[in-house]
């Protein structure tokens, strides 16, 4: 139990650290914090410290250590799977401060950055140089660098070129007891454990990330974007295996089905046909040399697969409206519902034709409306699931619709999560993904890192549900 | 001449179970007992590392190397440990597809094994490391409880990722019994470019040059030394300018027929500008240099594979050689390559310099200790540019000390070690060999 007093001194000493306005202490303040993208579970924080370099998250991390106090951190908080819940309060460590890139070295191939960068402002720094860095969440524009690490972000792009783990060469990070480590770094293959790997996408159970050094990718020489439409949603996935199949990697496949094109179309204007089940979005790059072929290639595949039309990019503008269109549906969805639940499931690709018709059937057993854009060339669905919180029993169906897609992912061979984590939402699933076993060597890699489960307790495992939470009511966690 | 598992490790006997269970189960028995146990794949690594002192059990996973399931249009691939990497490759091929991670003694070599080593080659500068490509892992700890990480789909956040936790732990986290791989397309073409090197400074241009190439190489390699020298694959290419000639730089280009043309092309003008001319080398001279390229590490000076025998204490094996890999910075690779051609004049390299990723061979072992002649001043040198030194293969492994192996501590050895002890409290797995006691 923390008593007013307790937390206004704990203010006290932690304002000492980050100055007067890096501490926010009243209620009111602090609702910004009370959830990240996942919204049907609510808590605020007793605290947030707003640090601006790792020396200050390592005294603010030895300050809540003495008042034995939780810590969560977080980024901007577009997570998605309640990973920023402050379940049970405690302090909440905002690294949005900690926004510099430190060091661009392109002779190198690498950047430093702190955890508080947005992952677009690292692009946009490295334009002109022939680089970039290529992990792209759809979130880019807010999303930030060291939320991506939390949770091993993926993008539309990372079907050719890997998530971000694939991109992380080293980090600095603060323990629970406010050491300070640094693994990995410019020089690959550091010898012992490769705790980089360890660390990404650990969702801050583990460590505080303070500072990343990221892999920089040389710029495809150029590209190719197009749209091929289709009929029937049959064909559009059939087409993803058969470009995969046919040994050709694309630099991204997106899928979007009726529901969202309709969205994006009000939104964006770019000229989706709106009768069409469901679009792909495909994008090749590499050598100009070899691009045109590509292209022709995947667009007879499309063709042979049933697309009623195959559109290209006719020039960066055009592609840029594409992308946008894509990379904001989320944005669009408000035009179709008051709220909306995203799903991140994964199956192996050939399984996207199954589970797109499973997902159908769910939405129509449990009356709920579910539209789908996603990552297809990857097998990472993202079914949306439409609803509006003001109609009784609403949640409860599209968290038993949830419940039952990713069920199917689990019975498919894939994963309830491809991009944004376990964190609270799915900490029930792990039961059915591992085994106790499984469970208890993630609990020891967890006691060897954060021994009293202090940092962001009650996330990814159950095992972590005995430290004095309770689900009060359903949507609502706190502290007892 | 090759030696078997029980001459490099004390081994009180082998046992080869013929499933992860039973394998589990020998693991328990073992931490009952309190018995150090040495897992071996194919033998090509058991001299990686700091030598085992302790007597213990050979854990074989010899049985352990069926493909469990290959859906090859989802280019994922579920194998068991102990399958070859040849074996592996074979079948991958028969769908045109392989897994870019290349090592030597790939027909001894295990899928496991190059896990538990991280072992790497050429390919890693277009492609990754096996940490890459690992998106599934079973594995059976210290106290033989049998867990797994990750899946079967190419993105999965699920749970802790134990797969990179497992790379590189060189078998002292747990025994991997199994794996799920992403996999990639054959390239339908591929060519080797080379070019002499006139001295340190233009090596030095032409890697910073390849920064900003058109082209994008799977492997930029720089060689020299004695070893290169009678390579008959680089006998036609003439020295870039006057001089005695540093090494030879070796970029290999993978794609469509159309795009290596290109490339090579390409390639070609980048380097004019520097005023060295590239080679293309014809298919089978490129074939016999990349075989060469690969095996590098594990060859000695007549290109046979090298093993380590169990040496009596104090006594010297003679022609025998040792094998450091040096990590540095990309841009500190010729620097590096410098200090330890002042080192030991007489040492052969071969830098996957794209990454900074050197190996330096000596000739033969030097009299008089590692630590003291050799190891003890490379490490220091590696230290001093940003990087850090290991010994990959030693021939005299009497005076190996856990700095002269792996280094000064790393800045997070105490973490590793914790780590450590929740997956191996009793410290039975490869006790002793790696970085941490």
């Amino acid at each position: 139990m923390r008593s007013p007093t307790t937390l206004a001194s704990l203010a006290d000493e932690l304002r000492a650290i980050v100055g007067q306005s890096g501490v926010l202490h009243a209620g009111s303040d602090l609702l910004v914090f009370e959830c990240d993208g996942y919204q049907i579970e609510k808590n605020s924080p007793d605290i947030a410290a707003f640090p601006r370099s790792t020396d200050e998250v390592a005294r603010v991390v030895r300050a809540a250590a003495r008042y034995e106090i939780p810590i969560v951190p977080r980024g901007a908080g577009t997570s998605l799977a309640g990973g920023c819940l402050p379940v049970g309060g405690g302090l909440m460590i905002v690294l949005t401060r900690m926004k510099r890139i430190l060091e661009i070295n392109l002779r190198d191939r690498y950047a430093v950055v702190e955890p508080g960068v947005v992952n677009a402002w690292l692009n946009q720094a490295l334009a002109g140089t022939g680089y970039h860095y290529a992990p792209d969440p759809s979130s880019q524009g807010a999303c930030t660098i060291g939320g991506n690490v939390a949770t091993n972000s993926g993008g539309p792009h990372t079907l050719k070129y890997g998530v971000t783990v694939n991109h992380v060469l080293g980090l600095e990070a603060v323990l629970a007891d406010g050491r300070v480590i640094q693994c990995g770094g410019p020089a690959e293959d550091s010898p012992g454990l490769d705790l980089v790997g360890a660390l990404v996408g650990s969702e801050g159970t583990l460590a505080i990330v303070a500072k990343i050094w990221v892999r920089l990718t040389r710029n495809p020489q150029g590209c190719r974007t197009m749209l091929a439409v289709y009929d029937t949603i049959d064909e559009a996935t059939d087409t993803i295996s058969q470009i995969i199949g046919a040994g050709i990697i694309p630099a991204a496949i997106e899928m979007m089905d009726q529901g969202i094109i309709a969205a994006v179309e009000q939104a964006y204007h770019f000229g989706f046909p709106l009768d069409a089940q469901a679009v792909l979005l495909i994008e090749v790059d590499g050598l100009e040399a070899g691009l045109d072929a590509q292209r022709d290639v995947v667009a007879e595949l499309c063709r042979q697969c049933g697309a009623r039309n195959v559109q290209f990019a006719a020039d960066a503008t055009e592609r840029q409206l594409l992308w946008k269109s894509r990379k904001q549906a989320f944005g669009a969805i408000g035009r179709l519902s008051p709220n909306y639940c995203t799903q991140d499931g994964v199956v192996p690709r050939t399984k996207l034709p199954h589970i797109l018709r499973r997902i159908l059937a769910i939405g129509e057993k449990h009356r709920v409306r579910i539209v789908n854009v996603f990552h297809a060339g990857d097998g990472n669905i993202h079914p949306i699931i439409l609803y509006d919180e003001r109609e009784p029993g609403a949640i409860e169906r599209v968290l038993q619709a949830s419940g039952e897609i990713l069920d199917e992912c689990i019975h498919c061979g894939g994963s309830v999560t491809g991009e944004h984590g376990i964190g609270v939402e799915k900490i029930r699933y792990m039961a059915k993904m591992f085994t106790a076993d499984d469970l208890a060597a993630m609990e020891h890699l967890r006691t060897a890192f954060n021994p009293e489960n202090r940092l962001n307790p009650c996330k990814m495992l159950p095992t972590a549900g005995g430290c004095g939470m309770e689900q009060i009511r359903p949507g609502r966690r706190a502290a007892l | 001449m090759s030696h078997t598992a029980s001459e490099l490790l004390p081994l009180t006997g082998t046992v080869a179970p013929p499933d992860s269970a039973a394998l589990a189960g020998a693991l328990r028995q073992a931490s009952a007992d309190g018995t150090p146990l040495y897992p071996i794949g194919g033998g090509t690594s058991l001299d990686y590392g700091l030598p085992a002192r302790a007597p213990g059990l050979g854990l074989s996973l010899a049985r352990l190397d069926r493909i469990v399931d290959y859906p090859a249009r989802d280019m994922t691939i579920t194998v068991e440990a102990g399958i070859k990497m040849s074996v592996l490759a074979a079948a991958l091929a028969e769908q045109r597809q392989r897994l870019p991670v290349d090592v030597p003694q790939a027909e001894r070599a295990t899928l496991g094994g190059v896990i538990a080593t991280n072992a790497s080659g050429p390919l890693r500068y277009g492609h990754g490391t096996i940490r890459d490509y690992v998106i599934g892992i079973s594995v059976v700890d210290g106290r033989g409880m049998e867990f797994k990480g990750g899946g079967r789909v190419v993105k999965n956040v699920a749970g802790y990722d134990f797969c990179k936790l497992l790379v590189g732990s060189l078998g002292t986290i747990g025994v991997i019994t199994q794996a799920t791989l992403k996999v990639k397309p054959l390239p339908e073409s591929s060519a080797l470019v080379a070019c002499r090197l006139r001295d340190h400074e233009q090596a030095e241009q032409l890697l910073a040059g390849l920064v900003a190439s058109r082209t994008s190489p799977t492997a930029i390699e720089l060689l020299a030394g004695p070893a290169w020298e009678d390579e008959p694959a680089l006998e036609p290419i003439e020295p870039a300018q006057t001089g005695s000639g540093f090494g030879q730089l070796v970029i290999a280009l993978e794609g469509t027929a159309v795009e290596v043309q290109s490339m090579t092309a390409t390639l070609a003008d980048e380097w004019r500008a520097f005023g060295v001319a590239a080679h293309v080398l014809p298919p089978e001279r490129a074939e016999s240099l990349w075989k060469r390229l690969r095996e590098f590490p594990a060859a000695r000076e007549g290109g046979q594979p090298h093993f380590a025998p169990k040496a009596p204490q104090n006594e010297p094996v003679p022609n025998a050689g040792l094998v450091a890999k040096i990590n540095v910075p990309a841009s500190r690779t010729i620097e590096m390559i410098r200090l330890a051609g002042e080192i030991q004049p007489d040492c052969s390299v071969q830098a996957h310099a794209g990454n900074g990723v050197i190996v330096v061979r000596m000739p033969s072992f030097p009299s008089g200790g590692i630590s003291r002649l050799w190891i003890g001043r490379l490490q220091p040198a590696a230290q001093q540019v940003g990087g850090s030194a290991v010994i990959l293969s030693c021939s005299q492994v009497s005076e190996l000390t856990r700095q002269a192996v792996w280094g000064r501590p790393a800045q997070a050895a105490m973490l590793m070690e914790a780590v450590h002890r929740q997956f191996d409290p009793k410290n039975l797995l490869n006790p002793g060999r790696f970085v941490y006691s």
